[in-house]
C-alpha cells in the first residue's frame, strides 16, 4: 500500500495552516497510474496537483472539501 | 509647486486612511473564505481589488480638486474614492452589499458612484477615459472651471477607449487629467510584455497634450505634476497625461496567488513605503510634530472603523429592491 | 482496467485543446492571462509549459486588436483560439466579432475562411455583478455568422471544443465560470464527469435528452441544466415526470429535438441564465409556436433572469437568478397548479 500523502513542503503552513482537497480527479476504487495527477489541493486561492505516488487501486479516504495540512494522508493505491 | 502644513496633513490623512481601509478590507473579505476559499462566500464575497501602495496616486491628485471636480476611478477604487471624499459609511455599506450602501447593494465594489462629490467608477479597462472627457466637455459648455480626472492602469494604456479619449479631449481642449497608475502588472503580465512603450507619458506626444512621468511612488512628485496640470486644465489650456509608477503591495484580486511574482517583491516594496516617507518628510521638513501625525493616523483609523462598524450593522436589501432604479 | 478518470470542465477543455494543438500546428492561443497564468477560469493551464511562448500569447489588454488579429490569422491560414476574458467584455470589441468574424466568409461569397474559436467565461452567481456576471448567450446567437456552443459538463467541454477547433466557421464558445470544476468557485456535482483520454468530437446542433420523461418538456443550456435536473428530481417526488434537454448548442439549434420532446408531453418550460426578453427562451418557444401552437396543452413557461442589470448584493442576485425552484414552480404551472 502506498499513501498518497499531501507534501510537507506544498506549501507554508505558518502563513496558512489548512487546505482542502479542492477535486478528486479519480472515482474511488480506479486504477491509476504512478504519477497521474489524482488530486487537487487548495490553499487560500491557489492550487495545487497531487500525484498518485505507485500504479493500482485508489482508495479516497479525505474526500473533497475535507480539511488538509501538509502531511494530511488523503488516499492510499493498492497496488496489490 | 511645494504643499502647505496643511496640504500635507490632508494628504497623509488620506493615504492613512486608505491604507488602513485596505488592511481592514482584506481581513473582512477573507471572512468566512477559510479554510475553503469560495469567493461566493462570506460578508463580502465576490471579487476584491486592493489598493494598497497606490495612495499616492490619490491623494496628490485629489489634494487639488474640488467637490465640482469629476473623477472616474477604475475596478481598484478605493484610495481614489476615500481621496474624493467619498461618504465612508455608504461606501462601505455598498461593498457590504447592504442597503445603506451608496446604490443600496446594487453596485459593489467595483461600482461605487457618489453624485454629491462627482466620483464614478466603473469595472470595465479604459472606461474611465470616456465619462470624464465628457464631464470635462460638460464643464466647458456649462461655462465653469471645473476639471475632471480620469484614473486608469498601466494595462489600461493599452485599450482602444484610452487613445480615443485622449485624442478627443486634446482636440477640442478639454480639462481632463488622464492619470495613469502603473502598477507594473496587468493581473500577469508585466509591463514590459504589454506595452510597446516603456513610459506612458510619451505617448502624450500622440495626442498634442503635456505628458508628465512620476518615479518612485513619490506623493511630492505627484502633487506638484497634478497641481500643474489642474491649474492648466482650470485655465483652460486643455488636458494633460500623467503616468505615475506606484506598487500595489496585494494581488490583482484577493486571492489571487500571485504566481507570477516574484517572492520578495513586495517586501521590497514595502521598505519604500510612500506613507512612511510622506510622514517623515512632514515631521522633518514641514514643521509638523509627531503628536500632529500620531493624531491624524488615529482619527483616520477611527472613521474607517466607524464606517465598517456602520456597514456590519446596516440592513440587508430586501430581494425585490433588484427590480427598482433600472430607469429613472 | 476500470479508469474512472474524473475532469473538471477546466480540465477537459484544456485537454482538447492540447490535443488539437499537437496536432495541428495551426492552433495556437492568445488571450489575457493565458500563459503562465493559465487562464482567469483555467481554460488554458499547462498549455505554455508544453506548447510555449510563440503559440501560447498573453496579450496587452487591447481586445479588439487581438481579436480582430485573430480575425486576420484565421484568414491567412492558422486556426486561432481566442480568448475574451469575460463575456461582458465584449463591448470593447464587438466588431471584430460580429461584423468581421461572423462575415467574411459570406462578404467573399464563401471564398474567405475565418476558422476561429472565440472562448469566453459566462455567468454569474458569485457576486461580481453587473460587469462581470452575465451570460448574453441571445446576444451572439442572434447575430448571423457564427456558431454559438455552451457546454453544461466535463464530457462536453471537450467535445464541443474539438468540434468548434475542427471548425472552419468562427464559434463562440461560451463556458459557464460555475461549471468549470475551480476550486474556489462552487461548482455542480454534475458538472465534472468521467472524459475518455482519447480525442473526440460532438457535432453542433444535437441537443442531448438529459433525463426523458412524460409530463412535460424543461429546455435549459450551461448552468441551467442543472437547475433543472435538481427541479426534476423535486418534480419526481411530486408524481411530476419533467423531461430535460441540454440543447449544448444555440447556433445551430437543433429545434427538431424540442419538437419531438413537446409531442410527447404537450408543456414546455425553458430556462436559461441570460437575460428574458428577446433571447433563447423566447426563441424556443417561437420555434414551437410556428411550428404548430396545438402542441402545446398550456401557456409555456420561462424562467430566466429579469430584465435588470445584475445586481451585487447576495438576496438580490439570488432573488434574480434561475434556480431549481423557480424552474419547479415554472413547471407547476403549466400544469395549471398555483406556485407551491
Amino acid at each position: 500500500m502506498a499513501d498518497i500523502r499531501v507534501p510537507n513542503d506544498l506549501w507554508n503552513a505558518d502563513e496558512t495552516p489548512e487546505g482542502v482537497v479542492a477535486n478528486w480527479l479519480y472515482r474511488d476504487g480506479s486504477e491509476v497510474g504512478a504519477g497521474d495527477t489524482v488530486a487537487e489541493i487548495m490553499v487560500e486561492k491557489a492550487t495545487m496537483e497531487i500525484a498518485a505516488p505507485a500504479a493500482g487501486r485508489l482508495t479516497i479516504t479525505v474526500p473533497k472539501d475535507g480539511v488538509v495540512r501538509p502531511g494530511t494522508v488523503i488516499g492510499r493505491i493498492d497496488e496489490s | 509647486m511645494e504643499p502647505t502644513k496643511n496640504q500635507l496633513l490632508w494628504m497623509y490623512d488620506a493615504m492613512a486612511k486608505a491604507r488602513y481601509y485596505e488592511d481592514t478590507m482584506a481581513k473582512a473579505y477573507m471572512e468566512g473564505k477559510s479554510p475553503k476559499f469560495d469567493i461566493g462566500a462570506g460578508p463580502v464575497p465576490g471579487e476584491m481589488h486592493l489598493s494598497a501602495g497606490q495612495e499616492p496616486c490619490a491623494a496628490g491628485v485629489c489634494v487639488h480638486l474640488r467637490f465640482d471636480d469629476t473623477v472616474t476611478a477604475t475596478h481598484r477604487p478605493h484610495h481614489v474614492a476615500i481621496a474624493k471624499g467619498v461618504d465612508l459609511n455608504k461606501m462601505t455599506a455598498e461593498i457590504y452589499g447592504k442597503r445603506s450602501g451608496l446604490a443600496g447593494g446594487r453596485g459593489g465594489h467595483m461600482h461605487l458612484f457618489d453624485p454629491a462629490v462627482n466620483f464614478a467608477c466603473s469595472g470595465i479597462i479604459g472606461e474611465s477615459a470616456g465619462p470624464a472627457t465628457g464631464a470635462g466637455l460638460a464643464a466647458k459648455l456649462q461655462g465653469t472651471d471645473a476639471v475632471a480626472v480620469a484614473y486608469l492602469g498601466e494595462g489600461a494604456a493599452n485599450q482602444g477607449a484610452f487613445h480615443e479619449a485622449l485624442n478627443l479631449a486634446s482636440l477640442w481642449q478639454l480639462p481632463v487629467i488622464f492619470v495613469i497608475e502603473d502598477n507594473a502588472w496587468g493581473i500577469s503580465v508585466p509591463k514590459s510584455k504589454s506595452t510597446a512603450v516603456p513610459d506612458n507619458s510619451v505617448r502624450a506626444q500622440g495626442y498634442n497634450m503635456p505628458g508628465v512621468h512620476v518615479a518612485d511612488n513619490d506623493t511630492l512628485k505627484v502633487f506638484e505634476a497634478a497641481g500643474e496640470a489642474v491649474e492648466r486644465a482650470r485655465r483652460g489650456d486643455g488636458p494633460t497625461l500623467i503616468e505615475v509608477q506606484t506598487y500595489r503591495y496585494y494581488g490583482h484580486f484577493q486571492g489571487d496567488p500571485e504566481v507570477y511574482r516574484p517572492k520578495d517583491e513586495v517586501a521590497h516594496l514595502k521598505a519604500r513605503d510612500p506613507i512612511d516617507r510622506l510622514r517623515k518628510h512632514m515631521i522633518d521638513q514641514a514643521g509638523v510634530t509627531e503628536a500632529e501625525a500620531d493624531e491624524a493616523l488615529s482619527q483616520a483609523q477611527a472613521e474607517v472603523d466607524a464606517a465598517f462598524e456602520f456597514a456590519r450593522q446596516s440592513d440587508d436589501p430586501a430581494p425585490e429592491d433588484a427590480l427598482e432604479h433600472v430607469f429613472a | 482496467m476500470p479508469n474512472n478518470r474524473v475532469l473538471t470542465g477546466s480540465r477537459a477543455m484544456v485537454e482538447a485543446i492540447a490535443q488539437e494543438m499537437r496536432a495541428d500546428p495551426k492552433v495556437f492561443v492568445m488571450g489575457e492571462d493565458v500563459g503562465p497564468y493559465g487562464g482567469i477560469f483555467s481554460s488554458t493551464t499547462g498549455l505554455l509549459d508544453e506548447f510555449g511562448e510563440e503559440r501560447v500569447r498573453d496579450t496587452p489588454i487591447s481586445e479588439t486588436a487581438f481579436i480582430g488579429a485573430g480575425v486576420g490569422a484565421a484568414m491567412a491560414g492558422m486556426r486561432p483560439i481566442v480568448e475574451l476574458m469575460f463575456v461582458d467584455f465584449f463591448g470593447v470589441c464587438m466588431d471584430a466579432i460580429y461584423n468581421l468574424a461572423a462575415k467574411n466568409t459570406y462578404f467573399s461569397g464563401g471564398n474567405c475562411k475565418v476558422p476561429m474559436v472565440l472562448m469566453t467565461a459566462t455567468g454569474g452567481g458569485y457576486n461580481d455583478a453587473g460587469q462581470h456576471s452575465q451570460t448574453l448567450h441571445a446576444t451572439f446567437a442572434h447575430l448571423p455568422g457564427m456558431k454559438v456552443v455552451a457546454p453544461s459538463n466535463a464530457y462536453d467541454a471537450k467535445g464541443l471544443m474539438t468540434s468548434a477547433i475542427r471548425d472552419d466557421s468562427p464559434v463562440l464558445y461560451m463556458f459557464h465560470k460555475g461549471l468549470q470544476g475551480l476550486a474556489w468557485m462552487a461548482a455542480p456535482e454534475e458538472a465534472s464527469t468521467e472524459v475518455p483520454e482519447d480525442a473526440y468530437s460532438i457535432p453542433f446542433g444535437e441537443a442531448k435528452v438529459v433525463r426523458e420523461g412524460r409530463d412535460v418538456t424543461i429546455v435549459a443550456i450551461s448552468m441551467t441544466v442543472h437547475h433543472a435536473r435538481a427541479a426534476a428530481e423535486a418534480l419526481a417526488a411530486e408524481g411530476v415526470d419533467a423531461e430535460v434537454i441540454d440543447l449544448r448548442s444555440l447556433v445551430p439549434l437543433d429545434r427538431e429535438a424540442v419538437l419531438k420532446s413537446v409531442r410527447k408531453t404537450g408543456r414546455l418550460v425553458v430556462a436559461d441564465e441570460d437575460y428574458r426578453n428577446f433571447g433563447l427562451t423566447a426563441e424556443v418557444i417561437a420555434s414551437v409556436v410556428e411550428t404548430d401552437p396545438g402542441l402545446l396543452r398550456s401557456p409555456p413557461r420561462r424562467v430566466a433572469f429579469p430584465d435588470i442589470p445584475i445586481p451585487y448584493s447576495r438576496p438580490m442576485e439570488q432573488f434574480a437568478l434561475p434556480d431549481a425552484d423557480k424552474i419547479r414552480a415554472a413547471v407547476q404551472q403549466t400544469l395549471g397548479k398555483a406556485a407551491a
